[in-house]
């Protein structure tokens, strides 16, 4: 069984459709959503956390169908959800605050209610700031108290919308570590604009452009789209789909290369920006 | 520092157990703090299961948060303590919104003494008091935590229920007090309670379909709207709460809460892009 089974979403604002058929599935371990601004990641995941309903389309979380009311409350037992700026109440503390979210996770026991909002915190680091106010946490600790929520109840299912986005390097590493743990047995979708995460800890990845799946698979099999298509040159070549000047002073091109071209080991970036390029807005070279 | 006696057996056995009365458990506690040989007999005893809830307990006390004074106040009012927490991330159950009621309230009361229709503004506002009240305290505008709360278990229905049922009860209270302070025929001062109720229910059908403080402002216009005619010399001023408005108002009420019956269903999704 797959924890995420979506088939031909749509989902429309107005004229705008941010969903257009899109259909994924993702099962135990770390998917990542990778897509430019406005692909429509987040409006997924907000479905997918069940708070929107798609207007078209079937979507099965955890084995039950999302547009049933009562089967939508069993997901939600189940299901943990960081979404891409989690509000929160600036006069609660930290400790309240998680708290709060623990009541309406149906904690209703006071004692093993606190042990989990204790146990939680201690996971992101944050059991030393839980009794300062929600308004006085930087915003890396905001980030983390995102992510205590949603691992509130040990979830089956991890809905994460740029969880490392704002994040310095050391509390990325920290926040890697947790997901693919929580990747070990159950499912965790993630979207995010960092290759470098997917390729670090995504079992599976899935490009979205436009409201559709352009690409779904492990990350070696995305990679290998690249193949062959990655070369570098002493020169900028006009004709690279994508290119940069390396720190080395050489030319990073993506594209088709022409004959003769130094080619190179291709990365996830490249085959992604390949895929991107497929389409009618391509990457300025 | 060391003692010239120890424990007995049975003592230590019945500590370790959990079976020892209060005051034996206290001495064998004053007893090890200086007892280093009964320390280390103790302490392998204890099963670590034991310690660990011990522990909790410890944490439990000095670590869970002091509740806030209106999660105090309503803790003391036989509230559960989860409900008390939902109740206290309410937006107008706090005193900024309370100060901001007073206000209104005291203006309203204070044109009514001032002139002869003044009483018009007391009746046409009082009623609309509630309806914000109860708009902003479920509204994704004014909640912050309303992505998460949507996501959640917890009965969107049953959340909107509670809030609306204390933010109800705080502001009648208040605008009650402020009604018998009234000029005029004393019946005046419970005359704004039905168009209140009305107003809020029809609030929160309207919130099936639309965002909840465009619903409550739609409704408010409307209801200034109607009152307005009391305003203009001649006519009379308490047209808006006389029997007959009443009756409308009843029916009023009883069609919404009766939409927000059959359309709960809506409180449990978000209606569009997030805020």
């Amino acid at each position: 069984m797959s924890a995420v089974r979506a088939q031909g979403l749509v989902k429309a604002y107005g004229r705008k459709r941010a969903l257009d058929g899109l259909s994924l599935t993702a099962g135990t371990g770390v998917t990542g959503l990778l897509g430019p601004n406005g692909a429509g990641k987040t409006t997924l995941l907000r479905t997918v956390a069940t708070v929107l309903a798609p207007d078209e389309g079937q979507l099965r979380l955890l084995g039950r169908d999302t547009s049933d009311p009562k089967e939508r409350v069993e997901i939600r037992r189940r299901l943990g959800y960081l979404p891409q700026e989690p509000g929160f109440h600036r006069s609660f503390s930290t400790f309240e605050m998680v708290d709060y979210v623990a009541v309406l996770k149906e904690q209703t026991e006071r004692r093993a209610r606190h042990d989990e909002v204790r146990r939680v915190l201690e996971l992101v680091g944050l059991q030393d700031v839980s009794s300062k106010k929600v308004r006085a946490l930087s915003g890396g600790m905001r980030r983390r108290l995102g992510l205590a929520q949603a691992l509130l109840g040990e979830p089956e299912l991890l809905v994460l919308d740029e969880p490392t986005a704002g994040l310095d390097p050391e509390q990325r590493m920290r926040f890697r570590d947790l997901m693919s743990r929580a990747g070990e047995d159950r499912a965790v979708l993630l979207s995010t604009h960092q290759t470098e995460d997917v390729a670090a800890l995504c079992s599976s990845v899935v490009v979205v452009d436009r409201g559709r799946t352009l690409f779904t698979g492990t990350v070696p099999s995305l990679v290998a789209v690249a193949a062959g298509r990655v070369w570098v040159d002493e020169v900028r070549d006009a004709s690279a789909l994508a290119g940069w000047r390396l720190g080395s002073g050489l030319f990073h091109h993506v594209g088709n290369p022409p004959s003769g071209a130094q080619l190179v080991d291709a990365t996830l970036e490249d085959a992604y920006l390949l895929l991107l390029g497929g389409q009618p807005a391509p990457v300025a070279a | 520092m060391s003692s010239t006696w120890h424990l007995e057996e049975d003592v230590l056995d019945r500590y370790v157990g959990g079976i020892a009365p209060p005051a034996l458990a206290a001495s064998v506690e004053a007893h090890v703090v200086g007892c280093a040989t009964c320390r280390e007999r103790l302490v392998p005893a204890v099963e670590p299961p034991r310690l660990d809830r011990v522990w909790e307990e410890v944490l439990e006390r000095v670590d869970a948060p002091a509740p806030g004074p209106v999660e105090r106040l309503l803790l003391r009012l036989g509230v559960r303590d989860d409900t008390a927490r939902l109740l206290a991330a309410t937006p107008s159950l706090r005193g900024a919104w309370f100060l901001s009621l007073l206000a209104v309230l005291g203006l309203a009361l204070l044109s009514a003494h001032a002139t002869d229709r003044g009483v018009v503004v007391f009746l046409a506002l009082a009623p609309l008091l509630p309806v914000a009240g109860v708009a902003m305290s479920y509204s994704p505008l004014t909640d912050p935590v309303h992505e998460l709360a949507t996501a959640a278990p917890y009965s969107s229905l049953r959340l909107l229920v509670v809030r609306s049922a204390a933010v109800l009860t705080a502001t009648v209270l208040l605008a009650g007090a402020a009604a018998m302070l009234l000029p005029g025929a004393s019946w005046l001062a419970v005359a704004w309670l039905l168009p209140a109720l009305a107003l809020t229910a029809g609030t929160l059908a309207l919130s099936t379909w639309f965002e909840p403080l465009h619903s409550a402002l739609g409704l408010a216009t409307l209801w200034l709207a109607v009152t307005a005619p009391a305003f203009a010399p001649g006519s009379d001023p308490l047209l808006v709460v006389r029997s007959g408005a009443q009756l409308v108002c009843l029916a009023v009420l009883v069609v919404a809460l009766g939409t927000v019956a059959v359309r709960r269903d809506a409180f449990s999704l978000s209606r569009g892009r997030s805020v």
